[in-house]
């Protein structure tokens, strides 16, 4: 392997939709000659304009969209992730962004920051990646990209310094002046493939220093080298600027600016100069890992190829070949035949092909060292799964899975449809563990289960998008329960003489509330044999399987923990199944005494919000029944949490969107379960009354 | 009946005051006392002894994000509630804190319109009207003399009772006054004054302005952070 560690940039591209992230990852890919001719998104023939890119990626057997696309520039390996277009707060979107090192922030020059490029910076920001941004489209008429500098300054809370200024603009943009070597480039050749560096035009010479002197201002704020320079009036190198900047980027407290056409192929190498400069090696990235043998507490990992492997499994792809397993090594040396330990299964397995993705092509290697990329096949494993060296018990992700809380019955539109969507809930139930899929057992519907609406929901788009899988859905369902608040007693004598042998059973306790959170607890009091040992596990096992569905309302069962003391059999009469029997008349018995009530999952709910619609929000809040922790200033935005009813939440993102101009996001995630109030609790009783009546 | 004993462990009372309920309608209080000694955790019971006694309390921090002041009152509430072992009392501190709203402001960016703005965007729309608002982390100085004297207006017309933390420092001169320079300008709009003063490994807690002369000490448990009777 011949980069180190240092010559590593893994970089992920946001963008808003339509700021030409695919026409920019096409130029990148044709200057670091990983394809070899240019295609239009927006052809000639009307072709790629009918398309979206992702059609256009599959007309052309290319992966440009593929989950990390390698490349090189100036003896530097830059692998480009696909980041997630959609933005909710799922463990698949928690994972990709862990992938990045580094990214780069597109905008148009015309449009400016919109409320997308919003969405994506607070992602950014959530995960604290560094980022520069790319100021596209500057040929276009109404193109400023002085404006968008403003702009990311105003509405996202940057400290965006301008690196360049350009040269013309709209139809007369010819090039661009760097401000750190005070040269003009322009681009020549059929695609921009040449550049050519000459003086600054006379007429932009005074407008080119003084933003220069802008920008070394804003860089000596993180160099001591660079303020003694501006103090002592010497003129600072250009090493020094761009190490003043890089650590300015690497602290997420500057945001270099580059401008462009990647459609008019102008400016695409300047930024890819940018990406290495600017954006940080793996190495300069602090990544932790949890302990699993001590309760998941948080490891430093130490990018060091000699060290034990902690590797990461980031995305699953079906190819002709079998699974396609997308892996970035943290720490350690990934080599052919080594051995590997899934951390979530203990399973260990023998790493066979290892390959590097090139956009149209993969290239075997013989290893992955810490901080690279790259992708292995014959792995069997779950997207999110760590793998490490033997002897050590680290992951990259909790192992906590949290239970799900809604649930949605689907329904395939043909057969065809049938077909792909088994496939696609096979895999998506591997790629993400809280989406979970089974079969209802008495109406036969395809039940799909998650985290939120909108976890769901990209689900389904994706099985349309991705497996030609068009399906109807039913009405959400939230996953209530049932559980009990006091303690009921039992006594409890299953007794039946219908001819032939009888079935006999006594089981006599009391339930009571778990104290601390179990699901269910099983406590055998039983002394002088009055249920024989053979019995008590039928007993237990009554007991559960009461628990999947509440005498009250049919909802599951938890926090109950049962105690039996007292019982009786009868030698001939008793058996297993007369126990259980038993079991499951006695918790009835008492559980209707324990005083059962419904509670609903609620959730956390944090909206980041302009400060100007934080009373829209709040409103909002109030009507769903929820319960407004607080709200905290940041900058230019707002953030106001709540712990909210999940049952009140459908539909919350539109109309979040018109209660904002469409300038908040939301992020949801399960928080605890709470009793329902008196009026919901009969709502359901009054449902569930219905759906027993139409039953009969 | 666990509320009744909460309400009783109001420690408070033995400083000489009348009821529990320490500040008259559009009242002022402060809490003086050097960074880190308890002035947050002071408050936060004075917050969590008025949410008892059914008080809407608004909490606004200028130091800490939502999350942070939220743990204030989650642990504090356990640790008072510690004795009544078989009372739920977490299921007991979610029935208080709808009661409670936590706003958090950059010190730089907080004035008291963006206060009025925020408290009007939560009681014009119904969602809340608080009677006792805890200001943690404002400067008291000359420049945020129209924010305080505003507020006290508000606080009078609303019928709200404000509790301050004032931050204090080493070796200040009080040869003057008993109270701080910056301080003491504002001395007059204050109904109750308290600091806490770290003494060897207690921290005491001493009354400057308000209460009846004739009064016990109290203490504030340098380990659990609770105020207790001196022993």
């Amino acid at each position: 392997m011949q980069e180190t560690i240092k010559t590593v940039r893994n970089i992920g591209i946001s963008a808003h939709i339509d700021s030409g992230k695919t026409t920019l990852t096409e130029r990148i890919l044709f200057y670091t000659k990983r394809i070899h001719a240019i295609h239009d998104v927006k052809g000639k023939d009307g072709v790629g304009a009918t398309m979206d890119s992702m059609d256009l990626e599959r007309e052309r057997g290319i992966t440009i969209a593929s989950a990390a696309t390698f490349c090189r520039w100036q003896d530097h390996e830059i692998n480009i992730i696909d980041t997630p277009g959609h933005v909710d707060f799922t463990i698949e979107v928690e994972r990709s962004l862990r992938v990045l090192d580094g990214a780069i922030l597109v905008l148009c020059s015309v449009a400016g920051v919109q409320s997308q490029s919003i969405t994506v910076d607070q992602q950014m920001k959530r995960y604290n990646v560094p980022c520069i941004a790319f100021v596209n489209k500057c040929d276009r008429n109404g193109a400023n990209p002085q404006k968008v500098v403003s702009q990311l300054r105003s509405k996202l809370g940057h400290n965006a310094v301008a690196m360049q200024i350009p040269i013309g603009l709209e139809a007369d943009f010819r090039g661009v002046v760097d401000l750190i070597s005070m040269k003009a480039l322009y681009f020549d050749g059929v695609n921009g493939e040449i550049v050519r560096y000459e003086e600054i035009p006379a007429e932009i010479k005074e407008t080119a220093q003084k933003k220069r002197e802008e920008l070394i201002d804003a860089a000596s704020l993180f160099s001591d080298e660079l303020t003694e320079a501006i103090l002592e009036e010497k003129e600072p190198s250009e090493d020094m600027i761009i190490k003043a900047v890089r650590k300015g980027t690497l602290m997420r407290k500057m945001t270099p600016v580059l401008i462009g056409s990647a459609y008019k192929n102008k400016a695409v190498q300047p930024l890819l100069d940018a990406v290495i400069r600017y954006l940080p090696a793996p190495d300069e990235v602090q990544n932790f890992a949890l302990d699993l043998d001590h309760e998941e507490a948080p490891v430093a990992l130490i990018p060091d190829p000699a060290g034990p492997i902690v590797a990461l499994a980031f995305k699953l792809e079906e190819g002709p070949y079998g699974q396609l397993t997308y892996i970035r090594v943290y720490q350690g040396t990934l080599e052919k035949g080594a051995t590997i330990i899934n951390t979530r299964t203990g399973k260990k397995n023998k790493v066979g092909r290892v390959v590097r993705m090139h956009a149209d092509q993969m290239e075997d290697i013989d290893a992955i060292g810490a901080g690279f990329i790259g992708a292995l096949f014959g792995i069997e494993c779950s997207s999110g799964d760590t793998f490490v060296s033997p002897g050590i018990n680290l992951t990259m992700t909790s192992m906590y899975v949290p239970k799900p809380v809604i649930s949605l019955a689907i329904f395939p539109k043909d057969n065809k449809a049938q077909t792909n969507m088994s496939k696609a809930l096979n895999r998506f139930t591997k790629e993400d563990p809280t989406f979970r899929t089974h079969v209802d057992e008495e109406t036969g519907e395809t039940i799909i289960e998650g985290m939120g609406e909108l976890h769901l929901e990209i689900y389904i788009e994706r099985m349309k998008r991705e497996y030609n899988a068009e399906v109807e859905t039913g009405k959400p369902r939230v996953a209530y329960r049932e559980t009990i608040t006091q303690r009921g007693e039992f006594n409890y004598t299953h007794k039946k003489q219908t001819g032939g042998a009888g079935q006999y059973g006594r089981v006599a306790g009391y339930i009571e509330p778990t104290t601390s959170g179990e699901d269910f607890v099983f406590d055998n009091q039983i002394k002088g044999g009055l249920i024989p040992t053979n019995f008590i596990p039928a007993v237990e096992k009554g007991f559960r399987s009461s628990l999947a569905k509440g005498p009250k309302m049919e909802f599951p069962v938890t926090g109950v923990k049962v105690v039996i003391n007292d019982g009786a059999y009868h030698p001939v009469d008793s058996s297993e199944m007369a126990f259980q029997a038993a079991a499951r008349g006695a918790f009835r018995e008492g559980y209707l005494k324990a005083k059962p009530v419904i509670q609903e999952p609620i959730m956390k709910v944090v909206v980041e919000t302009p400060a100007e619609f934080q009373g829209a929000v709040m409103g909002l809040f109030n009507q769903r029944r929820g319960m407004i922790v607080g709200a905290q200033e940041e900058e230019i935005m707002t953030v106001v949490e709540a712990l909210v009813p999940l049952s009140e939440m459908f539909g919350f993102s539109t109309v979040l969107r018109s209660a904002t101009q469409g300038k908040a996001q939301f992020t949801m995630e399960f928080s605890l379960y709470r009793q329902v109030p008196q009026s919901i609790a009969e709502a359901l009783a009054d449902e569930y009354a219905r759906k027993k009546k139409n039953e009969i | 009946m666990f509320k009744q004993e909460m309400i009783l462990r109001n420690t408070l009372r033995r400083l000489g005051f009348d009821s529990d309920d320490v500040l008259p309608e559009g009242g002022f209080g402060a809490v003086l006392a050097r960074a880190g000694v308890g002035k947050t955790a002071f408050l936060v019971q004075l917050a969590l002894y008025g949410l008892l006694k059914e008080k809407k309390v608004v909490h606004v921090s200028l130091n800490d994000p939502v999350d942070k002041v939220n743990v204030w009152y989650t642990e504090l509430f356990h640790r008072i509630a510690s004795d009544e072992e078989t009372t739920d009392g977490t299921a007991f501190l979610e029935s208080l804190l709808p009661n409670r709203f936590i706003m958090s402001f950059r010190i730089e960016g907080f004035s008291l319109p963006k206060l009025k703005e925020r408290l009007d965007d939560l009681s014009q729309q119904g969602i809340f009207f608080p009677s006792l608002i805890i200001v943690d982390g404002l400067h008291f100085a000359e420049s945020r003399k129209a924010d305080i004297y505003g507020l006290k207006d508000f606080a009078v017309k609303n019928r709200m009772q404000v509790w301050f933390a004032v931050q204090t420092h080493r070796d200040e001169d009080r040869k003057a006054s008993l109270f701080p320079v910056y301080f003491a300008p504002f001395a007059d709009l204050f109904d109750i004054v308290f600091e806490l003063r770290s003494e060897h490994a207690d921290v005491e807690i001493t009354v400057l302005k308000g209460g009846k002369s004739e009064r016990e000490s109290l203490l504030l448990d340098p380990t659990t952070m609770l105020i207790r009777d001196r022993l």
